[in-house]
């Protein structure tokens, strides 16, 4: 599978000219993706009246559809995998506009919940795991940029949506909403259409095959071929953990980066979102009235759709690039304390304050989520990291708000629960800037060692010249993106290495500046 | 002998005097005027009689203490000027002393109701359920209310008859429509609410939906996604010959280690 990538060499990721068509339909994939379900809840007072059923029921359908688009991770990653992104998001959205549609038909609450919350969830997982991959596939020396222009698409389409929505409802009801819905929802077809895979239809070809062929013994996967059969294993009866590990890179988990990266996410989800929940009644509760505290959110909004892009740029430059993650977590943090500062804010430009801080550190950490993941693990794993993240992250996601809003009632004061968010990601903030300097260290370390070893390499292999022809090694290890340095981190921290030579020819395989 | 009759007498009439007194104690307050009927502005006056220790009054409407009226001056006349009657300030007044125990009278505010809708403009769906609802507070509440269909007649709607159902409580009103049909039940209604003094109206607009209203815009989304995934897939074949490796390109590695990457790969690869 990998190795047909040594056969193609001196091509890799364009960064640009078709690049940015794909960033276009990510936007528009991502865009639905992350606004759909909250811009889902302007129809909901509608649908309560007419099924008769309480706040909490309704509110059901919402956080179906996003459990379902975070634990799809996983299978949309497989599919990925295995058949491309193109196929997989033209998939995703025919689901859901067929589940939209399937939905305005709904005679029940519980159809509603199965339409609208697993169905539309799915493909919306299809929709989201797939754009994020192919950015990667794309792009290397401007991916920042490319994840943060396509992540803007989540509030840019939240902006449109909400107003959309309350429209389609005043004019069609919700019955005829859904329907148009739907059909916008096809128009990630189109988004996925122009997913044109690289080289015409060979999914992750640059990349070599999951690092689990040293555990299973070589056993190729998709070609039945095992090439030293195990004992009383036959071609057909791998074990389950096998065939997981073919379409899903299980192996993720003994990557340090990888483990950095989750925990830190995890322990940050827990109090991202729930701000943004509670501003408006928070604002309220302050004594502003409903315009005020709704333009806090434009405000929030407006400003994320620019930080997002922005970020993107920031982190593109040489400085910051090398040092991604430095920045991920100083967002982190920063997000944290912004929310520690909010109950000291006081009346409507207090607030305003608060909410383009929290807009800015909001956009930063949303551009730099993915580009993080993508710059420890590399783009040929990306796909199947992604999907793990997210199912992992499902549930801190789902949670977070809910505790929110139980400390809420306990306390009966909004500070409290501005402290607890605060706290937590100030924390996450600042374990993942500890373990990733720690992380850096490790990888720098490794990476002097491996050039010692090339250098040593060259000496003995060729005369003269020598030293030029290393310091341009060295200067290409520099320039390369940091993605491989963590690369080759990987080699040195897995228990079973492949030898020497294999390493260097899935490096070579890799470089894309050959 | 005749001196106890007269003590007798004396004690009678010392009775008699105490039993007046004591008569007398009673409070009585003099409302005027003792309803207001069809005006445009009253002046409400409580006189109080029988003058126990007063510690103050105040005045209330339909049973909800009016803020400013409250006086703490001793007093046994109050009153309150209503300046413009009108649906908000028409209710039943009550003047309160607060003696021991509390004396109070009631004077009538009373006009012609006044009648609105709850929402001027009603949406709903083909076959689906409309309802119509008409709200009043005024004082005396609309005894008798009357719903209408206007068009080209003025028809009445009577309770029961085809889909319609007329469901009214005190200060509100509802009609209720199963089954709307959006020739025969889209257009204007009209609520009114009557009472002994007069009667007062509002219109309603009920908008039908068609089931198949949506369809249109559908269909026109569905069949631009389609031109657009034909467009792409069809420009993409066309490029395929003229391109090895489309989306991808030979990497511009800088010339002066173009060289030196090409050593290095081969070293690499040894």
């Amino acid at each position: 599978m990998g190795v047909a990538g040594a056969s193609a060499p001196g091509y890799g990721p364009l960064d640009g000219g078709w690049g940015w068509v794909v960033v276009f339909g990510a936007f528009i994939s991502i865009g639905f993706s992350y606004a759909f379900p909250k811009a889902l809840t302007i129809y909901f007072k509608e649908i309560q009246r007419h099924f008769s059923v309480s706040y909490s029921q309704i509110a059901w359908v919402s956080s179906i559809m996003l459990a379902v688009m975070y634990a799809g991770g996983p299978i949309s990653s497989v599919l990925v995998n295995r058949y491309g992104s193109r196929p997989v998001v033209i998939t995703g959205g025919v689901m859901c506009g067929v589940s939209m549609v399937a939905a305005s038909f709904a005679s029940n609450i519980t159809h509603l919940y199965m339409c609208v919350g697993i169905i539309g969830g799915l493909g919306l997982s299809f929709n989201l795991q797939p754009s994020l991959t192919i950015i990667g596939k794309y792009f290397q020396v401007k991916r920042p940029i490319a994840n943060g222009l396509a992540m803007a698409g989540s509030p840019v389409f939240l902006c449109t949506l909400a107003p959309l929505n309350q429209f389609l409802l005043d004019r069609f009801g919700w019955r005829g909403g859904f329907v148009i819905l739907g059909a916008m929802l096809f128009n990630c077809c189109v988004a996925g259409a122009l997913m044109r895979p690289l080289r015409g239809g060979a999914p992750a070809v640059p990349c070599k095959p999951p690092p689990t062929r040293a555990r299973t013994q070589e056993a190729v996967c998709g070609d039945g071929v095992i090439e030293r059969p195990r004992g009383r294993e036959s071609l057909c009866r791998r074990s389950c953990a096998e065939n997981m590990s073919c379409f899903l890179d299980l192996s993720l988990f003994h990557h340090r980066g990888f483990i950095i990266y989750l925990t830190g996410n995890m322990l940050m989800f827990f109090g991202f979102f729930a701000p943004m929940i509670f501003l408006a009644p928070y604002a309220k509760h302050r004594g502003l009235d409903e315009y005020s505290a709704a333009s806090l959110l434009s405000a929030l909004a407006i400003v994320d759709m620019v930080a997002r892009p922005g970020t993107g740029l920031l982190a593109n430059t040489k400085l910051v690039r090398r040092r991604i993650q430095y920045l991920f977590s100083f967002a982190v943090a920063y997000n944290g304390v912004c929310h520690l500062l909010c109950p000291l804010a006081s009346g409507y430009w207090g607030l305003v304050a608060y909410a383009l801080c929290y807009g800015v550190v909001y956009g930063m950490v949303c551009a730099l989520l993915f580009e993080c993941l993508m710059d420890l693990v590399g783009p040929c794993r990306f796909s199947s990291a992604v999907g793990l993240v997210t199912v992992l992250e499902c549930c801190p996601v789902l949670v977070g708000p809910p505790i929110a809003g139980a400390m809420l009632d306990m306390f009966g004061d909004y500070s409290y629960m501005f402290y607890m968010c605060g706290a937590v990601m100030l924390t996450a903030g600042l374990f993942l800037f500890t373990m990733n300097y720690y992380n850096y260290q490790q990888l720098d370390q490794a990476k002097r060692s491996q050039d010692k070893g090339t250098e040593l390499g060259e000496r003995t292999g060729q005369h003269g010249g020598q030293h030029g022809s290393s310091q341009a090694d060295d200067k290409i290890v520099e320039e390369q993106a940091p993605s491989l340095e963590q690369e080759s981190g990987t080699f040195r921290v897995k228990a079973e290495t492949e030898d020497n030579t294999m390493q260097q020819q899935q490096k070579t395989e890799f470089n894309p500046k050959d | 002998m005749e001196v106890n009759m007269r003590l007798m007498w004396g004690f009678i009439a010392l009775l008699f005097c105490f039993h007046q007194a004591a008569a007398s104690a009673v409070a009585k307050i003099q409302a005027d005027p003792s309803s207001v009927i069809n005006q445009t502005s009253a002046l409400l006056s409580c006189n109080l009689t029988g003058v126990p220790p007063v510690k103050g009054s105040y005045w209330s409407r339909n049973g909800k203490l009016l803020e400013k009226s409250k006086s703490d001056a001793i007093s046994d006349y109050t009153s309150y000027h209503i300046p413009k009657i009108d649906s908000h300030s028409a209710g039943l007044y009550t003047c309160v002393f607060m003696t021991n125990p509390e004396v109070e009278e009631n004077i009538e505010v009373k006009m012609a109701p006044h009648v609105s809708a709850y929402k001027h403009s009603e949406n709903s769906n083909e076959n689906d359920k409309a309802s119509l609802v008409c709200v009043s507070h005024s004082y005396p509440l609309p005894t008798d209310w009357k719903w209408y269909k206007l068009g080209d007649v003025k028809t009445a709607i009577v309770n029961g008859t085809k889909n319609y159902m007329i469901r009214s409580t005190d200060n509100s009103s509802t009609l209720y429509i199963e089954n709307l049909d959006i020739n025969a039940d889209m257009g204007d209604y009209e609520c009114a609410g009557e009472n002994e003094l007069g009667r007062h109206a509002d219109k309603i607009h009920l908008r039908v939906r068609s089931r198949l209203a949506a369809l249109w815009p559908f269909l026109g989304i569905v069949a631009e996604v389609i031109i657009l995934v034909t467009i792409i897939f069809i420009y993409e074949k066309r490029r395929k010959p003229d391109e090895v490796n489309d989306g991808s390109a030979p990497l511009k590695s800088n010339a002066a280690t173009n060289h030196k990457d090409k050593n290095v790969r081969q070293r690499n690869s040894n």
